[in-house]
């Protein structure tokens, strides 16, 4: 009936009308003096942890043990070797698993930030504030300082009432971006990465229970070219990029001399800056706060 | 390391490149990985898989065509052989021992077993254990629990008794752990530091998972991928002084255009100099002597706690 085609018009409408209002552009950023674009090279310090959550069995745990084993360590050499700053999304129990690494990150100078407590975010309200709590307290134990940001599906509000100025995940902007509570109007601000440009997606077989026949079994070069274009496509826009990888992933020898080849050739153009997440975070809010109300 | 049951299986971090030294003074190892096993799935080689065309091959020309190739670059492998395989097959196991290629244990019929009761995985090790060394004279040092292409993972299979029970038959080590790309030590029981020495594998270095894979149709060709990968990373641990290790199946490798990418990534690794291209048990024997466990396997109690809400 005509009628029922209005009210599926009315609630498609409505639903695009909530994600606009969800979303707060910044149309170009100003970054710093001599800086023509930003680069923010980050790792979600997983390790084995998905893999349990997922009850995986133990040849992917090993997987996993990998990254604090030997890929973390990997990846602080690299980016201190391109005088990179970076930022470790590291679940709260890493702490309990790699002290050693995560002491060793935080003195070279990388921020640590929020991963959830075990790589999920529980249901119950009550819980969730406890998962952040014990996850930031867990970053707190190893840097002295409560994390800023994070990256995950927490609870908008929550974040904000804990203090959090950053959250890093989604892509409906290539920029920088705000996130604008429906419940509370406030906004928070958004570092947005593309799965394109996450490491797991090339190499990480049965990622996500995916199943074994999902392949993602891509040579270094190829995922080199595509990460390269995405960067030069934003380089000439003086844009924003985001990069994610996985210790446990790209910490695998043939990835970290990729890696060493395609940090070289960004940096072989002018203008090209490579901060930390929460250093970006606070140049963002201090030059294009968010709309008020 | 604050060593975790159910997360971890050896201690917090790996040995740099710089702990590491090799014998005589060669500065990176190479293993050579065959896996003879021809099972789609994790039941294991089944009366169908041995009628295939590709079971076939790889057991005739494929592996002649490998063993040739092996020979002509002076390369030593380490052979995974299941020991139905060992049995139907016991000429060839032996030839390749001649060849001066180490012979390892790949399961009873290359199942996984984890799907096995703990009597059951224990009586068909024993099985295997006496099999393999019927069909070549000397018992096998080395276990291995490879993945079939039919696997949920790629990284191959152990059950919760798998080291304890391979410790207790006298192996000298695992031939497939992903947590290191050298060999380290898993640990069965954290209180008694009972560990098993341990073989790295990674699957991007095994052939099964480029060639006609995965297995429903006939699968995607990516054959060029594994020389690539190869390449790659041997070239990545050669400047490290690390380990290379890589994984063939003459079922796959022996064909056409992967054969003539196997021997031109061969002549290409023959090139450089320093190799120590060793079989599991001689990788095995170097590790014991000069990285023990005594000083090299750094456990440190589990500083985990545990919270209502939370996993432990």
């Amino acid at each position: 009936m005509a009628s029922d085609l209005d009210a599926d018009l009315q609630t498609l409408a409505a639903a695009a009308a909530r994600a606009d209002a969800h979303h707060e552009f910044i149309p170009r950023i100003a970054w710093p003096d001599g800086v023509h674009m930003a680069v923010n090279v980050t790792l979600d310090f997983d390790a084995m942890l998905l893999r349990r959550l997922m009850n995986e069995p133990p040849s992917q745990l090993g997987k996993g043990e990998f990254g604090g084993r030997v890929g973390i360590w990997r990846m602080i050499e690299l980016f201190d070797s391109h005088g990179i700053k970076g930022t470790v999304f590291t679940p709260g129990r890493i702490v309990e698993l790699y002290p050693d690494s995560l002491r060793h990150v935080h003195a070279q100078g990388h921020e640590i930030a929020d991963h959830m407590w075990e790589h999920h975010v529980p249901k119950d309200a009550a819980l969730e504030r406890d998962h952040l709590r014990k996850a930031a307290g867990a970053i707190e134990s190893v840097t002295g300082r409560k994390p800023v940001g994070t990256r995950s599906w927490h609870t908008q509000k929550l974040l904000q009432e804990e203090g959090f100025i950053y959250n890093s995940h989604g892509h409906a902007h290539h920029l920088p971006h705000y996130h604008r509570d429906p419940g509370t109007g406030q906004a928070l601000l958004n570092l947005p990465f593309h799965y394109v440009i996450d490491d797991a997606m090339f190499y990480s077989s049965a990622w996500l229970g995916s199943g074994n026949a999902a392949q993602r079994i891509s040579d270094p070069d190829r995922v080199c070219d595509m990460w390269w274009d995405a960067f030069w496509q934003q380089y000439q826009k003086g844009g924003y990029l985001n990069v994610v990888m996985h210790p446990f992933v790209s910490g695998r020898a043939l990835r970290v001399a990729m890696m060493d080849r395609l940090f070289t050739r960004k940096k072989s153009l002018p203008g090209v800056w490579f901060p930390t997440s929460a250093e970006l975070a606070r140049h963002v809010l201090a030059t294009h706060p968010p709309k008020e109300g | 390391m604050p060593w975790k049951q159910g997360y971890t299986v050896s201690d917090e971090t790996g040995l740099r490149d710089d702990e590491l030294s090799w014998p005589d003074g060669a500065r990176c190892a190479v293993q050579v990985v065959v896996d003879l096993n021809v099972a789609s799935g994790p039941e294991g080689i089944t009366a169908k898989d041995l009628a295939s065309d590709a079971a076939v091959f790889g057991a005739t020309e494929g592996l002649a065509l490998l063993r040739a190739v092996l020979d002509r670059h002076s390369i030593r492998a380490t052979i995974s052989v299941p020991a139905v395989l060992a049995r139907l097959r016991a000429d060839s196991v032996r030839a390749l021992a001649a060849d001066g290629h180490e012979i390892a244990a790949g399961g009873f019929k290359g199942e996984d077993v984890s799907i096995l009761a703990r009597e059951e995985e224990q009586a068909r090790l024993v099985r295997t254990t006496d099999i393999v060394a019927e069909a070549t004279g000397t018992r096998p040092l080395g276990w291995f629990g490879l993945p079939r292409q039919g696997d949920p993972f790629a990284g191959g299979t152990v059950s919760a008794h798998t080291i304890d029970l391979l410790v207790e038959a006298g192996y000298a080590y695992f031939g497939n752990g992903l947590a290191d790309d050298i060999p380290h030590y898993w640990v069965s029981d954290f209180a008694t530091r009972r560990a098993l020495l341990t073989l790295p594998y990674y699957y991007h270095f095994d052939d099964q998972w480029f060639c006609m894979f995965p297995t429903k149709g006939t699968g995607l060709e990516n054959s060029d991928f594994p020389a690539r990968n190869w390449r790659a990373e041997f070239a990545a641990q050669y400047k490290r002084g690390r380990h290379f290790h890589m994984v063939v199946h003459p079922q796959h490798i022996g064909w056409a255009n992967r054969m003539q990418a196997l021997d031109d990534f061969l002549g290409h690794l023959r090139h450089h100099p320093g190799l120590w291209v060793a079989t599991g048990r001689q990788i095995a024997a170097h590790w014991a002597a000069r990285h023990p466990p005594a000083t090299h396997l750094r456990l440190a109690p589990s500083i985990w706690k545990d919270h209502p809400g939370s996993l432990s």
